[in-house]
């Protein structure tokens, strides 16, 4: 069975200012088929996208570009303009910036229809509430009056799917549209792509995370610094990898990887019975204790009774969609938040910050790791001038009497020293993350708390930072309450589970149980939406 | 900020406190000194900028004008940013009620505009430089207050000082460290920006007669004199006008190379 | 909120600003030394007659305690008495009937031509390359710069002395009006430009933008659908700011081209130091600014349903 071809590239390179971003790469799209670029970030991934519609904003040169039969290299903007949504669309990462704020959704989708047909009015608000309904949206008339500020995350979701799909485009290509979503909107908009893909029409797919890309990609191609490091079919990549760099992309996903396996060269070594400074966590009481937790803002019950314990020197994640309440827990567990009821216990004393005398000593036995570091340190500091407030409690930002630990700090968390007089806005998100790892163990912690540490980052910057998390939790004995949406990560980075929902605690026991046998409903579900690469 | 900026902003500011401090260095002539014969003298070598009805030279009247000008500037800027800092501060960290309070007043200065504000103010004082610094600085007050309110308001629940209280840092060290330099910085861009608009008010009050008495050398009052003969003599309008624009103008330039943003009023 | 209870709120607060404005001239006005009749005949000093004083402390009610004048005060403002000018010698409402036109249609105007101006500037610097984007800001921040009472003689040495096109004086037809405007509007233009630059910027780099070229649509839609109203949104909020300035600039104006208005009133009323003038004109430019933000900030709440609160 023949399929048709869609998209024929041949030779395509793209540069900005003499400065070439992708280097002579062939591929084709086929109709009702799948293909994936992955790579991370700067591999030249979405700049290929965009120049297959003329919006890379570059010089682009091809030996073919052959775009549904009309040869892209030479198109006037007007011609672009014909094609644009209607042979080919777009959707993009962020639903809440993808479509314009001050708008509603259904102007922004009709807004398609003007373009490419000469339907009225009317004609055309019936096909955006036809399209609204394809997607499954709920009360299609009332949302397409809304803005997407108004929308929750899945209907933003649709939202933007529905106005890719408007022109009834031959292919449409997915720029990172499920990276930094949870599992169910994840699980969305991969179904979505695949009554695409039944429905005939070829889809690219970009993406850095293979374990997305691996059950929907018919295709898959590997990019790096611009090329193709390698390509084939889906399943030759994943079993028979044949270029080192493709072997480090899989050995990054910690899908099924155990525990303390290293997901990256700069992992821990692997070993079957991992040393700890902590001893027997039995004869102590454990490092986080936390009984009938319960918090409401109005309202609305964003936690009720959780209650868990994390046993010294171990992880325990906590897993959950937006709006479980794991966020509000964990700042409840901080003391950032005072619980309606219920107590927090830190090495066995009530953690009740709110008593000045205990405060420093107390709070510091307990650090946090956010999503987005950045937003946590003060933009006025450079790298060095971070740890040493860190290090001398607030007192002092640039003593010279710091500068060991400060660099022993580094050290362990493997920065350079020459970054010390730069501004963490000038460090990539890998070392961003490793500065507020750094900041956070200075007071020596015995609890870090850490929510959705990864999800901001590519897979394979990912996988060195959850490297660095384990030795350290090797070498200092650290526990760690582990918070996230990814169920990879947290099978791979936890000793005990809890799931949330809704605000309760809905299950929680070892790793090896909760993902092994679910019990309730809702971990069972949740389970089956997480794409799996092995 | 590159290099050379850096260098240019400070040689301006050294220029205008050369004109302000010391003027006789730059204009060694008597800015008062009248000389019937040579009135209306156009600009040339004798008389860089010309002359005016009095036959006194416009240049040294410029320069020596420069003092008046920016103190006003100055004085204002520093009451109206005082001001700004003390109310933002308050209405930043007080209960609702009070911060309800507070805005109203605010909104009751910023109803008034300058120059209005200043008029009331000497309707009831009589004209001098003291009720010019007061309208200007009560005036540009109220929407630095905002600027240090909102500042304080997103602050004070950003996630740097949600991580200062992790790391066991207490209220006054969270404030001290973080909050009060975080609030301020974008003050100081705006600061110099102010001083060229306070230059530019108060040298309005004069040109409408109200602000220093002739026959001294500010340069609101030479541009109004210089609007009778502006058909006669068009240098006696020009020349201070420029004075006046390019104080402002490198005001701007300043605060905008210090990261000062325009939406921020 | 809906719309019914921010129509309340805007209300009640302009009323709450309105009468702090009030209360703090009235304070003012205790506070002159000397005779408080004389004070608000032309100061200390004045040269009223003593019928005009008595007449004026009949009327104030200045034999009573100052509580009782006070509210006699709010009372006599709130039924828009804002008594007899002293150097005009008619009721300040019917001085401020006469001129106030003039002048809130120079403003009105004057505003209208700033927002267009600042329109086509940004759209036109949407399209320039580096050097041109560098040379527009840098004529923006000199627009924004110059002061009322020297653009206009400039302005009008060059239309007016050099080049003959426009008169200096308003002799009636609609040419005297020209450069007015454009004296009050260049400067504001400048500062517009500013504002609408910087998020027009933004806007039409950002993911929506990206988005809707996905779709099909050229940069002059892109302009028109999404860029425009991102790019008005903070100049919308500083309006009330800007048309109280436009009044302020409004008085310079008025004197360099000798036309009547709001402006020349109330020079002369502060020279003479009329208080009910200053008063009558005040608690005038006071509403203004409170109506101008209320529409200013209706309109933002329709382009922008979402926004933030303060």
């Amino acid at each position: 069975m023949s399929e048709q071809t869609l998209i024929t590239v041949k030779d395509l390179s793209v540069s900005f200012d003499g400065t070439p971003a992708v280097k002579n790469i062939s591929f084709t799209v086929q109709a009702g088929k799948v293909l994936a670029l992955v790579g991370e970030s700067g591999s030249g991934k979405s700049v290929t996208a965009r120049s297959l519609l003329g919006l890379s904003g570059g010089t682009v040169t091809a030996s073919t570009l052959d775009i549904c039969g009309h040869d892209a290299r030479s198109l006037s903007d007007r011609a672009w303009q014909k094609i644009r949504g209607n042979t080919l669309s777009l959707i993009l990462q962020d639903a809440l910036m993808a479509l314009d704020p001050l708008r509603p959704v259904g102007r922004e989708i009709n807004d398609g229809l003007k373009e490419h047909t000469a339907l009225k009015s009317a004609e055309r608000k019936q096909r955006v509430l036809e399209v609204l309904k394809s997607v499954r949206m709920p009360e299609p008339d009332v949302r397409a009056k809304q803005r997407s500020t108004e929308l929750s995350g899945g209907m933003r979701q649709r939202a933007l799917i529905a106005q890719a799909l408007v022109g009834n485009p031959q292919v449409v290509i997915a720029d990172e549209a499920t990276t930094a979503l949870d599992s169910q909107l994840t699980a969305l908009v991969l179904s979505q792509l695949r009554a695409l893909k039944q429905q005939g029409r070829g889809i690219l797919m970009i993406s850095h995370d293979l374990a997305q890309v691996a059950h929907l990609a018919d295709d898959i191609a590997v990019m790096r610094h611009g090329e193709f490091v390698e390509s084939g079919p889906t399943q030759q990549i994943l079993e028979h990898p044949q270029h080192d760099y493709t072997r480090k992309l899989l050995r990054a996903v910690p899908s099924s990887v155990p525990r303390f396996t290293a997901l990256s060269d700069l992992g821990a070594e692997e070993t079957t019975s991992p040393a700890r400074k902590i001893q027997d966590s039995e004869q102590h009481s454990p490092a986080l204790s936390v009984k009938d937790l319960s918090k409401s803002f109005g309202k609305h019950l964003a936690v009720s009774s959780v209650s868990f314990e994390l046993p010294r020197g171990k992880t325990l994640g906590i897993v959950g969609e937006s709006g479980s309440g794991k966020t509000t827990t964990a700042r409840m567990v901080l003391g950032l938040e005072k619980p309606d009821s219920g107590t927090v216990e830190l090495l066995g004393e009530r953690f009740a910050p709110s008593t000045a005398s205990q405060r420093q000593n107390l709070r510091e036995q307990m650090g946090a790791i956010y999503q987005n570091p950045l937003g946590s340190f003060d933009p006025r500091y450079t790298v060095g001038q971070l740890l040493t407030d860190a290090l001398s409690r607030g007192k002092s930002k640039r003593a010279s009497e710091y500068r060991k630990p400060v660099t022993q700090l580094l050290e362990q968390v493997e920065l350079s020293a020459d970054l010390l007089a730069r501004n963490p806005r000038e460090l990539s998100g890998g070392q961003r993350q490793r500065l507020a790892i750094a900041r956070a163990l200075a007071p020596e912690p015995s609890v870090l708390v850490l929510d959705e540490p990864v999800s901001a980052l590519d897979v394979s910057i990912q996988a060195t930072v959850l490297d660095l998390l384990d030795r350290i939790q090797l070498e200092t004995g650290t526990s760690y309450l582990f918070i996230s949406h990814d169920l990879s990560v947290i099978e791979h980075m936890s000793d005990t589970v809890a799931v949330m929902h809704q605000g309760k605690l809905i299950e929680h026991g070892d790793t090896a149980s909760i993902f092994g046998s679910p019990q309730r409903e809702y971990t069972q579900k949740l389970l089956s939406a997480m794409p799996r690469l092995r | 900020m590159s290099r050379t900026a850096k260098i240019c902003c400070l040689l301006v500011i050294g220029l205008w406190l050369l004109m302000a401090l010391a003027p006789s260095v730059l204009a060694p002539g008597d800015p008062l000194a009248i000389n019937p014969t040579q009135a209306f003298a156009k600009p040339g070598l004798a008389h860089f900028f010309g002359t005016d009805e009095s036959g006194r030279d416009i240049y040294t009247r410029v320069i020596h004008g420069a003092g008046d000008s920016l103190a006003i500037g100055l004085a204002a800027t520093a009451l109206g940013m005082g001001l700004a800092i003390v109310l933002g501060t308050i209405a930043a960290l007080s209960p609702r009620w009070l911060d309800e309070i507070i805005l109203r007043i605010l909104e009751a200065l910023y109803a008034i505009p300058s120059l209005l504000m200043a008029l009331l103010i000497i309707a009831f004082t009589g004209p001098g430089v003291g009720p010019a610094i007061v309208a200007v600085g009560l005036s540009t007050a109220p929407g630095y207050a905002r600027l240090v309110r909102s500042q304080i308001r997103s602050l004070k629940n950003s996630e740097m000082l949600e991580a200062a209280t992790v790391l066991g840092r207490g209220t006054w060290r969270k404030s001290r460290n973080h909050l009060i330099p975080n609030a301020l910085k974008p003050l100081l861009a705006l600061v110099t920006l102010g001083i060229g608009q306070a230059v530019i008010w108060a040298a309005a009050l004069s040109f409408l007669g109200l602000g220093t008495p002739p026959p001294a050398p500010e340069w609101g009052a030479m541009l109004s004199a210089g609007r009778t003969y502006l058909h006669l003599a068009w240098w006696m309008s020009l020349f201070p006008g420029l004075a006046i624009v390019s104080v402002a103008v490198s005001a701007t330039l300043i605060g905008r190379a210090l990261g000062g943003k325009v939406k921020s009023l | 909120m809906n719309t019914l209870a921010w129509a309340g709120r805007k209300v009640g607060g302009a009323l709450v600003v309105l009468w702090l404005v009030a209360s703090a001239i009235f304070i003012a006005i205790q506070l002159i030394p000397g005779d408080p009749a004389e004070a608000i005949m032309g100061g200390p000093g004045s040269q009223a007659s003593a019928q005009a004083l008595a007449a004026a402390r009949a009327e104030y009610a200045l034999d009573q305690p100052v509580i009782t004048q006070y509210l006699l005060y709010l009372g006599k403002l709130a039924t828009f008495d804002f008594g007899t000018s002293y150097s005009l010698k008619q009721p300040v409402t019917q001085v401020m009937g006469e001129v106030l036109p003039n002048t809130l249609w120079l403003s009105l105007m004057a505003l209208a031509a700033a927002w267009l101006l600042a329109l086509c500037f940004s759209a036109l610097a949407m399209r320039a390359g580096r050097i041109g984007s560098q040379v527009g800001n840098l004529l923006e921040i000199i627009a924004a710069a110059v002061p009322h009472f020297w653009l206009g003689a400039v302005l009008i040495m060059l239309f007016s002395s050099a080049l003959g096109w426009l008169p200096a004086v308003d002799n009636g037809t609609g040419h005297g009006l020209v450069l007015p405007i454009l004296t009050l509007a260049l400067p504001l233009a400048g500062f517009l430009t500013q504002l609408m630059r910087d998020s027009l910027s933004e806007a039409m780099g950002s993911q929506f933008a990206l988005a809707a070229r996905a779709r099909g649509e050229s940069r002059l839609k892109l302009f028109w659908r999404h860029g425009l109203r991102h790019a008005t949104l903070p100049a919308l909020s500083l309006t009330g700011w800007a048309f109280s300035s436009l009044l302020s600039g409004a008085v310079v104006v008025e004197a360099i081209f000798a036309r009547p208005g709001l402006g020349r009133s109330l020079l002369s009323a502060v020279l003479a130091r009329d208080i009910p003038m200053v008063t009558g004109i005040a608690l005038f430019s006071a509403l203004v600014y409170i109506v101008v933000m209320a529409i200013s900030e209706g309109i933002e709440r329709m382009i922008n349903p979402a926004g933030e609160s303060r």
